[in-house]
């Protein structure tokens, strides 16, 4: 089991972000988290990568407790993600961006300054952006900072990376493009993914189980074509009436 | 520990840990000028000890601002009061020699001891208070400290300062003196650039420049971003006390009212600012320019106050990148510094 999380609840004030929900995730699985808008998938993701600290329950990545640890150390462990809004470095070039990645990631012994910048280049290389290696972060365009973040996140060694809806935003031909690069990411570096979208189309494409949030709580977990008939979520996404 | 030489490179090995150190010469060609140039200039003037003296104040106004750089972009928010590591440096080097007799070099263990400790005291500040609070008790702390020394004035002696202290330099002839303190002032000067570059241009460099644009994010890449900013901000305050114990032993007296004002911390941004907004190079191309303009507009008598910040706020609003901006403008970088204090 590489991620099990046990009653993990969180409360902002009064409201229930995240309320008791369990899941786990085994190594090489692609598991994506679906709900509706303000159903608490981003707080669940900025939960488990240490960026909220959360109410009650238990999180453990690859054996390791790491409920409360601070975000370094989760990332340290082998626990990546991306952004929803990209959140690239501005002032610093696409290099450097995901030279950040490389050495505050994982420690690799042996690694000077320079490997570290050569490596970033065979992570931007491997997104599509060498040519871009130079470029600021500022000048990019939406799907380039997308591919940057999946760089950047991919840098750091991760054993599971958290992707924070990825086609927001892009036109059909760069989605593909996204598409396609999380897949090979997957055949590749074999790492396991939890994919938050909400683009249903690419969730029944790409994962092998979901998992649904509603109001904060685990409502379903299954294989995608089953999940999409399920009366429980269709009334979640389209009202009772529909439903 | 294994060296070996590689690509014009010297790589070090110690333990896991790999370490590279440009040799290439053509990297070096321009600080070599730009330190040529300022070599010479003592001596170019040396027959006027009023200019020595102006020299010398901008090298001390650049070892100031020179880490103070460093610490914006490795903190990730704006200092607004070096010179309470100023006056802890002077006050400290000041007491130690009027008191029980110690030349200079005593004295700098000392501050440089007592710039680590304040610093290492106060650097839980970088991780507590965000943006403008950071700003605001920044900006506070060294009115604290000026009111302290007023208080206490049988031991800071208030707003006269001490006096009798040792001096840096004393070969016997004044001019000598001078001409030895102002190349003294410009070793200490570059001795701070070279440290701050040589850092910058490391992997800390990176680690900086990643705070100073989104710590969160940062934090998020692995980087221990409170563990770096509390070293950042105590080696760099460590640097600008070391500047106050130059000033204090240079003049032979020390103020709280000189150095612990708002008007000096005014400066010293200006400079930053002005000279290259975080660039390294552009804090000495400031400290002369606003030592030397502030010089020369003495000659327009008390207009002079007003021109002075004028010309500066002018040079503020229409120099994107500050002076040294005008020269890096057409070159590639890698980063682009963003000084500003933030709203978070």
């Amino acid at each position: 089991m590489l991620l099990k999380i046990e009653n993990l609840t969180k409360n902002f004030g009064g409201l229930v972000a995240v309320h008791e929900v369990s899941l786990s995730i085994e190594e090489g699985e692609i598991v994506g988290l679906i709900g509706p808008n303000g159903a608490g998938k981003t707080t669940l993701m900025n939960l488990i990568s240490g960026y909220y600290k959360c109410n009650a329950g238990k999180i453990e990545f690859d054996g390791v407790d790491i409920t409360g640890a601070k975000p370094h150390k989760i990332c340290h462990l082998g626990l990546g993600r991306t952004f929803q809004i990209p959140r690239p470095f501005q002032d610093l070039t696409a290099l450097a961006n995901v030279g950040v990645g490389v050495l505050c990631g994982k420690h690799r012994p042996h690694m000077s300054y320079g490997d570290g910048l050569l490596d970033a280049s065979h992570c931007l290389e491997f997104v599509g952006l060498f040519g871009k290696r130079n470029t600021l972060a500022r000048d990019l365009t939406l799907y380039e900072l997308r591919a940057l973040e999946l760089a950047r996140a991919l840098a750091t060694t991760p054993k599971l990376i958290m992707i924070d809806e990825v086609m927001a935003g892009l036109n059909p031909g760069e989605a593909s493009r996204a598409i396609n690069l999380v897949r090979r990411m997957i055949e590749e570096y074999h790492i396991t993914i939890f994919w938050i979208e909400h683009v249903m189309k690419v969730i029944m494409e790409a994962t092998e189980r979901v998992i649904v949030l509603h109001y904060g709580e685990k409502i379903a977990s299954g294989p995608p074509r089953e999940i999409v008939h399920d009366p429980k979520i269709i009334e979640a996404y389209l009202g009772e009436k529909i439903a | 520990m294994r060296i070996e030489h590689k690509r014009a490179r010297l790589v070090f090995h110690i333990r896991d840990l790999k370490l590279e150190w440009a040799i290439e010469p053509r990297y070096w060609r321009n600080p070599l000028l730009a330190v040529a140039g300022l070599a010479l200039l003592p001596l170019v003037i040396m027959s006027k000890p009023d200019y020595l003296t102006l020299l010398t104040t901008a090298n001390i106004y650049a070892a100031v601002a020179i880490p103070l750089a460093w610490q914006m972009a490795g903190i990730g928010r704006m200092n607004f009061g070096p010179q309470f590591f100023v006056g802890i440096g002077g006050f400290a080097a000041a007491l130690l020699s009027i008191h029980l007799g110690w030349n200079p070099w005593q004295t700098l263990g000392i501050v440089i001891l007592l710039g680590l400790a304040f610093g290492l005291i106060l650097s839980p500040l970088t991780t507590i208070a965000k943006g403008l609070y950071f700003s605001l008790i920044t900006l506070i702390l060294p009115l604290i400290f000026l009111e302290f020394t007023y208080v206490y004035t049988d031991i800071f002696k208030g707003e006269t300062g001490l006096s009798g202290i040792v001096p840096l330099v004393n070969l016997g002839r004044i001019r000598t003196n001078y001409l030895v303190s102002c190349y003294f002032s410009l070793g200490m000067t570059l001795l701070s650039l070279y440290i701050v570059d040589k850092v910058l241009r490391s992997r800390i460099g990176l680690y900086a420049a990643a705070i100073n644009d989104d710590e969160e994010v940062a934090e998020t890449c692995g980087l221990n971003i409170n563990g770096w900013k509390i070293l950042c901000f105590t080696i760099t305050s460590m640097m600008i006390a070391v500047t106050g114990w130059f000033a204090a032993h240079y003049y032979g007296t020390f103020a709280g009212i000189t150095y612990l004002q708002l008007p000096f911390m005014v400066k010293i941004l200006l400079i930053v600012m002005i000279g290259g907004r975080g660039e390294l190079y552009g804090s000495i191309v400031g400290a002369y320019f606003v030592a030397f303009l502030e010089q020369a507009l003495t000659i327009l008598g008390p207009v002079n106050y007003i021109v002075f910040p004028f010309v500066l706020l002018v040079m503020l609003s229409t120099l994107r990148e500050g002076l040294y901006g005008l020269y890096r403008r057409h070159k590639y970088r890698e980063y682009y510094p963003t000084m500003r204090v933030r709203k978070r």
